[in-house]
């Protein structure tokens, strides 16, 4: 009973925010800040808390796993254009994979985080499921890591149009390995937005930084 | 029709997620089994076992749903107090700087080595 409630007012959320967002075109009404504000708002006044309510909506969160399976028609109807910039793809995902690892730690250690927060938010730019197995192989605190992989979903949805703008940004391929290396799912949903080839580029740079980050984590274990 | 030809594709999608859990008992990688699935689907439609039009509806709707699936855990940041603090807006500067960072460098390398390409075979 529970689990319905919650996954109907969660998908209602949803579609409410999608639709404003459209509506107004405004960064700050992303569904994935506006829905989760909201839904904040109704459970407290439910007088729910908010791990019963992730208790009750467990079967959405779940959908994320036949999600990350499904990435793999894109890639198959989009073979020709893969093997034809395979190379592209292999040196820009190196380069954001280690970018992403590199200014993240940097920038932990000026604000002085703890060394736990520090190897739970070195993953914190790809998908969820591998963030956390990433994060479980470093010694983080996985739970911790799902929250950074989501702010970073956030900031990335809302920054990302305006740095590909910023640097007027114009190939196809470029706008959407960028969405996808920096902003996991979330980016490759942005890149939607602008296209099929900048949708098709950004889930393999999704695929693809989960994988090397995984390659990066098990080195770096091997160091500590 | 179409709703529910989305959900049976679905359900057929978690047969590979099954498969997949399979497959990460065998081989003790540190990769989640949906990444074990999305190889095996992969597989199973290059080798033709099964059809793209079986699964295409079903994954469509989930890709263009994903943010829907975030929502919950988006809602369980509220139990970190550490981010609604003076550290948690030092994160929050953290990731933008570091996006804005990963997404820049990602595209603008992406730019220079497709147009290099281009010269090449030109």
């Amino acid at each position: 009973m529970i689990i319905v409630l919650f996954t109907v007012i969660t998908y209602l959320v949803y579609v409410v925010s999608k639709m404003l967002y459209k509506k107004m075109n405004l960064a700050l009404f992303h569904p994935l800040l506006l829905a989760p504000i909201l839904l904040i708002a109704i459970i407290s006044i439910m007088h729910v808390s908010a791990n019963d309510y992730m208790q009750g909506s467990k079967f959405l969160s779940h959908m994320l796993a036949p999600a990350t399976v499904a990435f793999a028609v894109p890639i198959y109807k989009n073979l020709p254009i893969i093997k034809k910039y395979m190379k592209t793809i292999v040196i820009s995902i190196t380069t954001g994979t280690l970018m992403a690892m590199i200014s993240t730690f940097l920038l932990s250690k000026l604000i002085h985080l703890s060394d736990d927060f520090i190897v739970s938010i070195l993953p914190r730019s790809i998908t969820t499921p591998i963030a956390m197995e990433v994060s479980k192989e470093i010694g983080g605190l996985p739970t911790l890591t799902t929250v950074f992989v989501i702010i970073t979903g956030i900031v990335g949805g809302i920054v990302g149009p305006n740095v590909l703008k910023w640097l007027s940004i114009k190939t196809p391929i470029a706008k959407g390995l960028a969405l996808g290396m920096g902003a996991h799912g979330v980016g490759t949903n942005k890149a939607l937005e602008y296209g099929k080839q900048e949708s098709v580029f950004s889930s393999l740079a999704m695929i693809f930084a989960a994988l090397f980050t995984l390659v990066w984590g098990s080195l770096i274990k091997s160091f500590i | 029709m179409k709703v529910l030809k989305v959900i049976l594709q679905i359900c057929f999608l978690h047969v590979f997620l099954l498969l997949g859990a399979v497959l990460k008992y065998f081989i003790p990688l540190p990769i989640p089994a949906s990444m074990f699935g999305l190889f095996l689907l992969f597989a199973a439609l290059c080798c033709g076992v099964i059809k793209l039009e079986w699964v295409d509806q079903g994954a469509k709707w989930l890709m263009a749903e994903l943010l829907l699936f975030f929502i919950p855990s988006a809602v369980g940041i509220i139990n970190y107090e550490e981010i609604f603090s003076i550290q948690g807006l030092e994160i929050v500067g953290l990731i933008v700087l570091s996006t804005i960072i990963v997404m820049g460098l990602t595209a603008w390398t992406a730019e220079k080595v497709s147009a290099a390409k281009k010269g090449e075979s030109h």
